[in-house]
C-alpha cells in the first residue's frame, strides 16, 4: 500500500500518535471536575438540561460482569440494560440520579426496576414521542418541562433560561466538534482506527462536556496540520478498499473495534447511537428563546432511532447516506433481543438489495462475544466485497 | 374425526387466502354456522365462533368496505363507525398456532429476516402476509401500547402491500395526563379524518355515537361478567377467558359484542345460581388461580393438568375492564383516555395495580404469569410482579412458554413446573 520505508516509518509514527487517545484526552481523563453526575441511557435524552441544572451528564455503559442483574430481567432480555443494572445496582456510577427514556420496552422496564429497586438514586423517565411533527414537538417540549422540574428538584434550584442557553451553546459545540473529527475520520481512514473513532465518541458521553471539548478541539487540530503537512504524501491506496457503513444501536465493543481497526475495512459512515445519531443535527438558536421547544425539534428531528415510528424515513435516510458516502457494503450490528433493531432487519435488507448493497447481519451480546468466529464472518463479508 | 378437526386438516392443505375466502363463504352461511355454533357445548363459546367466523368472512370477502389491519390495543369503535372491516393480525397468529399453521408461518418469517428473538405472534402473521394468507388492507393502523413489536412489524405489513401512506401509528403518551389527553385526542380525530377523506366513507357523527353506546353496553355486560366471576368456580365446559381476545376488542363498539358478553353473563349466572344451591361443603374447593398474559393457543395440557390437580383459573388480567364509560359526545377524546388507562401503558405500577385488585377481589390462592418468549414488556416485569404478589402472600409461577410456536416450550417441563406451583399451593 505504502510505496517507500521511509514515508512507511513516518505514517507509523503518526499513526500510533493520533491513537494514543489517552494522551490526547490527558485533561478529560483526568478531570477533577466535583460537579455531581447524572447518568442517562438513550441519546433521546436532552443533556443541555443535566448540564443547565449543575450536573454532569454521564451515559451509562455497564460494561460490569453481570452477578446480581440476571435475576430481575429474562434470559432472553437486552443485554446493554442488563448490564447497566448491573452497574447501578453496584453504585460504581456514583450517580446523583438517572434519567431514562421510554425508548422500548426493555428500557420502561428497566425504568421500573430501577424505580422499585434502587430506592437511593431518583430516576426520571422521560417520555419521547414516536412521531414527529408540529404536535409532537409541543408535546415533547413539554415532557422536556418536567424532565427540568426533576432536575431542578435534584439540588433545589431552578433552572433558568440563560443557563439552558449556555448548555445548548456547548453542546451544539460537542456535536459540532464530533461532526467534525467524524468527517475526518471517514477521510483518513488510515490515520484515525476504527477503535480511536469509537473511543473518543465514548469519552463525549462520559465526560464533562467543557473539558471535553476542548481536549477534542485540540486532537482535531493536531490532526488537520498532520493531514495538511504530510497527506498529500502519506495518503495510501485507500481508495480500492471498499467503503462501510455500520448500522446498529448501543454497539459500545471495544473488542469489536479493536478487531476491525486491524482488517482492511474502511469505515465510511455509521448509523448507530453512539456516533452519528448522537452528534447529528444542532439545536438551532435563533430569536426564539423558547429553548425547550427548540430542544425538543432538534432530537425530534435528528438522525432517527428504529423505535421511531416513520421507518421509511430512516430508509430513506440510511439510503441518502449510503449514496452520499459511495457506500459498498453493510454491516448491520444489533444487540440481542433488540426488537426496534431486528424488525428493521427485513425492510432494511430488502431495501438494500434494491440498491445492490450486500449487507452483513450479526447480532452480538454486550460486553461478551465471540471474536474469532465475528472475525471469520467479517473477513468472508470483506472478501467478497 | 369432528368437524373442527377436519376444517384445520383442510386449511393445513390449502393454505391459501382463496381457499380460506371460499371455506368462510360455505361456514358462514346462517344455517351452517348456527349448526356450527351449536357443536361447542357453551353458548359463550358458541356466539364466540359464529361471531369470529363472520368477522373474518367479512374481512376475506371482497366487500365494498375498506379493510384495515389492525394491532390488539387500539380502539376498534374508531373503525365500526368509520365503516371500516377490523383485521386483527395478532390475533390471527393465535389462530396460525391453533389450526397447526404456525411452523409454516414462522419458517416464512424467517426467510424473510424476521430474528427468532422476536415475538411468535408479530412473526407468524409476518409469515402469514409474507405467504399471502392475509386478506389485503386498505388501511393499517396500529399502536405503541404495551409493546414495540406492532408499530414496527405493521408497518412491515404496509410496505408490503404498497399502502405506506395509508399506515398510521397512534402514539400512546406514557403518562395520563391533560396534555396526553391533548395530544392522543388530536391523533385519533386526525387520523379518523384522514382515513374518511380516504375511503370516501363520511365520518357520520351519528353512526360514531351509537358505536359509543355500544361499546358502553359492551363495557356494561363485561363489568356483570367479571362480577359474577369473583365468586364463580364451576364453569361451562371448555370455556377459557382467555379466548374471547377478538371480541373483547375488535368487536368493541358493536351488536355482537354486546350479545356476546350479553349471552356470556346469562350463562355464568346459571352456573353461579346452581353452584349456590347445590353448595354442599362436600367437595374440597378449587384453588383459585389469576392469570397473567396470554396462553398458548395450540393444543396444550396446561388447563387439563390444572383442572386435574383441582386448580381454577378465576380471571385473567387480559379481561379486566381498564377504560372509565364513553362519552357519546366527545368520542375521540373517550378513546384518547380509554387508550391511556390501559394498564399495560405506562409504569409497571399500572399493571401491579390491576393486579392485586384482581389478587383481592377474586380471592386468589395464586397467580400464573405466562412468560411468552419475546415479550419484553411483560417478561421484563415478571420479578416486580412476583414480588408485588409474594407481598400479598401469593405464590407466583413464571411458566416459560410459547404462545404461538409449540416447537419452543417443552410440554414436560411446563407439566412438571405446574405440579411443582400446585404443590406449593397445597402446602
Amino acid at each position: 500500500m505504502i510505496q517507500d520505508s521511509k514515508s512507511t516509518d513516518n505514517l507509523d509514527t503518526i499513526k500510533n500518535k493520533i491513537n494514543n487517545i489517552p494522551a490526547f484526552f490527558k485533561n478529560t481523563l483526568s478531570s477533577t471536575d466535583k460537579r455531581p453526575l447524572v447518568g442517562w441511557f438513550c441519546t433521546y435524552t436532552p443533556e443541555e438540561l443535566i448540564v443547565a441544572g449543575g450536573f454532569i451528564p454521564v451515559r451509562i455503559f455497564g460494561r460490569k460482569k453481570l452477578i446480581k442483574s440476571e435475576s430481575y430481567f429474562p434470559i432472553n432480555f437486552c443485554p446493554y440494560i442488563k448490564s447497566s443494572w448491573e452497574s447501578l445496582l453496584s453504585g460504581a456510577d456514583n450517580l446523583k440520579a438517572a434519567i431514562f427514556t421510554n425508548s422500548c420496552d426493555g428500557m420502561r422496564r428497566f425504568f421500573d426496576t430501577a424505580n422499585k429497586y434502587l430506592k437511593d438514586t431518583p430516576s426520571y423517565l422521560l417520555d419521547v414521542p414516536h412521531l414527529r411533527g408540529a404536535g409532537s414537538i409541543d408535546f415533547f417540549a413539554n415532557s422536556i418541562g418536567n424532565m427540568k422540574r426533576f432536575i431542578e428538584n435534584l439540588n433545589g434550584k431552578k433552572i433558568s433560561n440563560k443557563e439552558i442557553k449556555n448548555a445548548i451553546i456547548l453542546i451544539n459545540n460537542k456535536r459540532r466538534l464530533l461532526k467534525k473529527y467524524s468527517q475526518i475520520s471517514t477521510k483518513l481512514p488510515e490515520l484515525i482506527s476504527i477503535f480511536s473513532y469509537f473511543k473518543v465518541m465514548e469519552l463525549s458521553m462520559i465526560s464533562a462536556p467543557e473539558i471535553f471539548t476542548d481536549d477534542l478541539e485540540r486532537y482535531i487540530k493536531f490532526i488537520m496540520e498532520v493531514d495538511a503537512e504530510n497527506m498529500t504524501n502519506l495518503q495510501p491506496n485507500y481508495k480500492n478498499t471498499p467503503g462501510i457503513m455500520i448500522i446498529g444501536n448501543f454497539i459500545t465493543e471495544e473488542k469489536l473495534w479493536g478487531m476491525l481497526s486491524t482488517m482492511n475495512l474502511k469505515l465510511a459512515s455509521d448509523d448507530l447511537c453512539i456516533s452519528s445519531r448522537y452528534f447529528e443535527k444542532q439545536i438551532e438558536l435563533g430569536d426564539d428563546s423558547d429553548f425547550l421547544n427548540l430542544t425538543a425539534e432538534r432530537y425530534l428531528n435528528k438522525p432517527q432511532c428504529m423505535r421511531m415510528a416513520d421507518h421509511g424515513l430512516k430508509l430513506k435516510e440510511i439510503e441518502n447516506n449510503i449514496i452520499k458516502n459511495n457506500i459498498e457494503g453493510v454491516i448491520f450490528i444489533s444487540l440481542k433481543f433488540c426488537d426496534t433493531m431486528l424488525y428493521s432487519f427485513p425492510l432494511l435488507k430488502q431495501k438494500l438489495n434494491e440498491l445492490g448493497i450486500p449487507a452483513l447481519y450479526l447480532e452480538i451480546e454486550y460486553n461478551n462475544f465471540s471474536e474469532g468466529q465475528l472475525k471469520t464472518r467479517v473477513q468472508a463479508f470483506l472478501e467478497m466485497l | 374425526m369432528c368437524i373442527k378437526d377436519k376444517l384445520k386438516t383442510r386449511v393445513q392443505r390449502n393454505l391459501n387466502q382463496k381457499y380460506i375466502r371460499r371455506l368462510l363463504n360455505i361456514i358462514a352461511k346462517k344455517p351452517v354456522l348456527y349448526a356450527y355454533g351449536s357443536t361447542f357445548s357453551s353458548l359463550s363459546d358458541k356466539y364466540l365462533n359464529i361471531f369470529t367466523i363472520e368477522s373474518l368472512r367479512n374481512a376475506y370477502s371482497n366487500n365494498n368496505h375498506p379493510i384495515g389491519y389492525g394491532s390488539l390495543f387500539l380502539p376498534y369503535e374508531m373503525f365500526h363507525a368509520l365503516g371500516i372491516t377490523p383485521f386483527l393480525p395478532e390475533v390471527m397468529a393465535g389462530f396460525t398456532a391453533g389450526l397447526g399453521l404456525a411452523t409454516q408461518t414462522l419458517k416464512e418469517a424467517s426467510s424473510n429476516w424476521y430474528s427468532q428473538d422476536l415475538c411468535t405472534f408479530h412473526r407468524s402473521a409476518s409469515g402469514a402476509v409474507e405467504l399471502d394468507v392475509f386478506p389485503k388492507p386498505d388501511f393499517v393502523i396500529t399502536t405503541n401500547l404495551a409493546c414495540d413489536a406492532a408499530q414496527k412489524s405493521f408497518y412491515i405489513h404496509s410496505v408490503k402491500y404498497n399502502i405506506e401512506k395509508n399506515f398510521y401509528l397512534i402514539d400512546v403518551p406514557y403518562e395520563y395526563s391533560k396534555e396526553s389527553i391533548l395530544y392522543l385526542t388530536g391523533q385519533i380525530k386526525n387520523i379518523c379524518m384522514d382515513i374518511s377523506s380516504k375511503s370516501g366513507m363520511k365520518l357520520d357523527t351519528s353512526k360514531f355515537k351509537e358505536v359509543i353506546n355500544l361499546s358502553n353496553e359492551f363495557r356494561k355486560w363485561a363489568i356483570k361478567v367479571n362480577n359474577l366471576r369473583k365468586t364463580l368456580t364451576n364453569y361451562p365446559p371448555y370455556y377459557n377467558g382467555l379466548n374471547f381476545i377478538l371480541p373483547f376488542h375488535g368487536l368493541a363498539g358493536t351488536r355482537e359484542a354486546v350479545i356476546l358478553y350479553n349471552q356470556m353473563y346469562k350463562e355464568l349466572k346459571k352456573y353461579l345460581d346452581k353452584e349456590e344451591k347445590e353448595k354442599s361443603g362436600k367437595n374440597k374447593s378449587p384453588k383459585r388461580i389469576l392469570w397473567l398474559h396470554l396462553k398458548p393457543y395450540y393444543k396444550n395440557e396446561i388447563f387439563n393438568i390444572l383442572e386435574r390437580e383441582n386448580c381454577r383459573v378465576v380471571f385473567e388480567e387480559i379481561n379486566y375492564i381498564y377504560w372509565p364509560e364513553l362519552d357519546p359526545e366527545r368520542p375521540f377524546e373517550s378513546l384518547a383516555k380509554k387508550m391511556l388507562s390501559h394498564f399495560l401503558s405506562g409504569r409497571i405500577d399500572n399493571r401491579i395495580n390491576v393486579i392485586l385488585k384482581a389478587a383481592r377481589e377474586y380471592k386468589v390462592d395464586g397467580a400464573i404469569l405466562f412468560s411468552h418468549w419475546g415479550c419484553r414488556q411483560s417478561n421484563g416485569g415478571a420479578r416486580i410482579i412476583k414480588d408485588s404478589l409474594n407481598k400479598l402472600n401469593i405464590p407466583t409461577l413464571v411458566l416459560d412458554g410459547d404462545c404461538v410456536d409449540q416447537n419452543n416450550s417443552s410440554q414436560g417441563q411446563v407439566k412438571t413446573r405446574l405440579q411443582g406451583f400446585v404443590e406449593i399451593l397445597n402446602s
